[in-house]
């Protein structure tokens, strides 16, 4: 079954010390045994929650608007995509996030077997 | 067969008790085979429907669960038949066609706690699907047990079961590492549950004393099928050494009356001597923890014949081991009681002060600073804090309490 992690930060961004480098490189390695394991589905890491843009839909209209879907001091910084057996699993995984912040498990909708 | 049961409250006892056993058992096996919890629950209620009608006329079959299991097993195969869903079900139920046994595993109880109690589940959720699933509570009971509406019941299990097939909570017993921590989970269920039903049992709430012998049953069934398990063996000796002194909590007029002011020669002192027999065999694994040092601490005060004769130092002692597995507010809170008989009241008070801002919103905290400034002469503080401890709590009997001591 396939699990979304989100990967939740403050939106600063990593602070540029030799501390914020080292969490860094603890993310990449993360990533690294993640496709190792042949786990990984997919993966990003995303800009600043400053360059979002939200579409919303008032009666059918698209309307565009500036900034995330909501306003909150916390924001996705990036996701993961993995397979995993089951949730156990994936909170396995989510448990090595080496990024601090908390991370949001949610199992995708399985579309495989749907007629 | 044996004879028939006769419709006598006997009879109904004697079917209820087999219920008990084997409904869990039966969840469990079912769920394994097919993986749906819903499905599996009503199997099991469509298979005691049929016991209902079938026990108290011919009497209780020679192997009850197996009577159960196969009945269920007839009842999954004509629903199958009867609905679409159905049809891989029934492969997968052919596929674990029991050889000669039961259909059951060892396990399968375990399983079910596990995966009642799973920490992506909301402890509301846990407290609901455990008492329904594995101790069979109807969700009409669940709700007036927990003073809550029946639909609100309803809907958390719903969703609770939901979110077992959707997100995929495994079934299954956690191993290694994992067991620990998970079993810390499952225990702090199940003394919630105890907690529930004991601290607000009063007279007239006979549905809430009852959750409380509920829990106690589920931590002595988790306690056989976890048998070298520490932890499970010291919650079981804390509940029943809570449940032995139960009857002493509340005087004639319904009022609740304080550990120090109990009729002691009414504790029930086979269940007391018991409980330490489970003390005895958890402390012999040599694995301490947070519920046995609990355990060991109300045995004390059990044990002692009476509240002048308690032996604090030994409490303390307790204590202070407690506070190195269990660091909370609330350990502070009760140890700061155990400070006072050996080290006096202003130590006690020095106690309480530290933990202040943390436990401000607590109504006990007030109520034992009272009692530490009333012991040191400060009246008019005492009596500012037991008002605080007034104002913060709704359940009637500490309420009558507090006001009592207001009245002095």
């Amino acid at each position: 079954m396939k699990y979304m992690l989100m990967f939740i930060d403050s939106g600063q961004g990593m602070p540029q010390t030799p501390e914020g480098q080292a969490v860094y490189a603890r993310i990449g390695e993360w990533f690294q045994n993640l496709h190792q394991s042949g786990k990984m589905q997919s993966g990003e890491e995303l800009q600043a929650v400053g360059t979002a843009t939200t579409i919303r839909f008032n009666g059918g209209k698209a309307v565009v608007t500036d900034g995330p879907f909501i306003e909150s001091k916390e924001h996705v910084g990036g996701f993961a995509v993995v397979e995993a057996a089951d949730l156990d699993e994936a909170i396995e995984i989510a448990k090595r996030w080496p990024g601090g912040g908390p991370v949001e498990v949610r199992p995708c909708v399985d579309h495989s077997g749907a007629a | 067969m044996r004879g028939p049961l006769g419709s006598g409250l006997e009879a109904r006892q004697a079917v209820a008790v087999v219920f008990r056993e084997e409904a869990p058992r039966l969840i469990g096996a079912l769920l394994r085979q097919m993986g749906d919890f819903d499905l599996a629950e009503e199997l099991v209620q469509d298979a005691i429907v049929e016991a209902l009608e079938h026990w108290p006329r011919d009497g209780l079959p020679e192997r009850p669960g197996a009577w159960l299991m196969a009945t269920a097993r007839r009842k999954a195969i004509d629903r199958a038949r009867r609905e679409a869903r159905g049809r891989d079900k029934l492969a997968l139920l052919m596929a674990s066609e029991p050889a000669a046994g039961t259909g059951y595993e060892p396990e399968d109880r375990l399983r079910l706690i596990f995966t009642c109690c799973h920490p992506a589940l909301a402890r509301d959720a846990q407290v609901a699907l455990t008492l329904r699933a594995v101790a069979g509570l109807t969700t009409a009971q669940i709700a007036r047990a927990f003073l809550v509406a029946e639909p609100t019941v309803a809907q958390r299990i719903v969703r609770a079961k939901r979110k077992i097939v959707e997100a995929r909570i495994p079934y299954r017993v956690p191993e290694g590492a994992q067991l620990r921590e998970r079993l810390d989970e499952v225990l702090a269920v199940l003394y919630l549950m105890f907690n529930e039903g004991y601290l607000s049992s009063g007279p007239g709430a006979p549905e809430r004393r009852d959750l409380a012998r509920d829990a106690e049953w589920l931590v002595g069934l988790l306690v056989r099928l976890l048998p070298g398990e520490p932890e499970p063996l010291g919650l079981l000796a804390l509940m029943r050494l809570h449940l032995a002194r139960a009857d002493t909590r509340f005087d004639a007029a319904g009022e609740l009356v304080l550990l120090e002011d109990q009729d002691r020669s009414r504790w029930d002192r086979e269940a007391i001597e018991a409980a330490g027999r489970l003390i005895q065999r958890a402390a012999a694994m040599r694995r301490p923890g947070a519920y046995q040092l609990q355990a060991a601490i109300a045995a004390v005060h059990a044990e002692s014949p009476s509240w002048q004769e308690t032996d604090w130092r030994q409490i303390g002692g307790l204590y202070e081991l407690l506070l190195g597995v269990l660091d909370t507010p609330v350990v502070r809170l009760n140890r700061a009681i155990a400070v006072r008989w050996v080290a006096g009241p202003e130590a006690a008070l020095a106690e309480l002060d530290a933990i202040a801002a943390d436990l401000d919103g607590y109504h006990l905290l007030h109520a034992t600073r009272a009692v530490m400034l009333r012991a040191l002469g400060r009246e008019a503080e005492a009596v500012a804090e037991d008002r605080r401890a007034l104002a913060l709590t709704s359940n009637p009997a500490e309420r009558a309490l507090i006001a009592k001591r207001l009245q002095r």
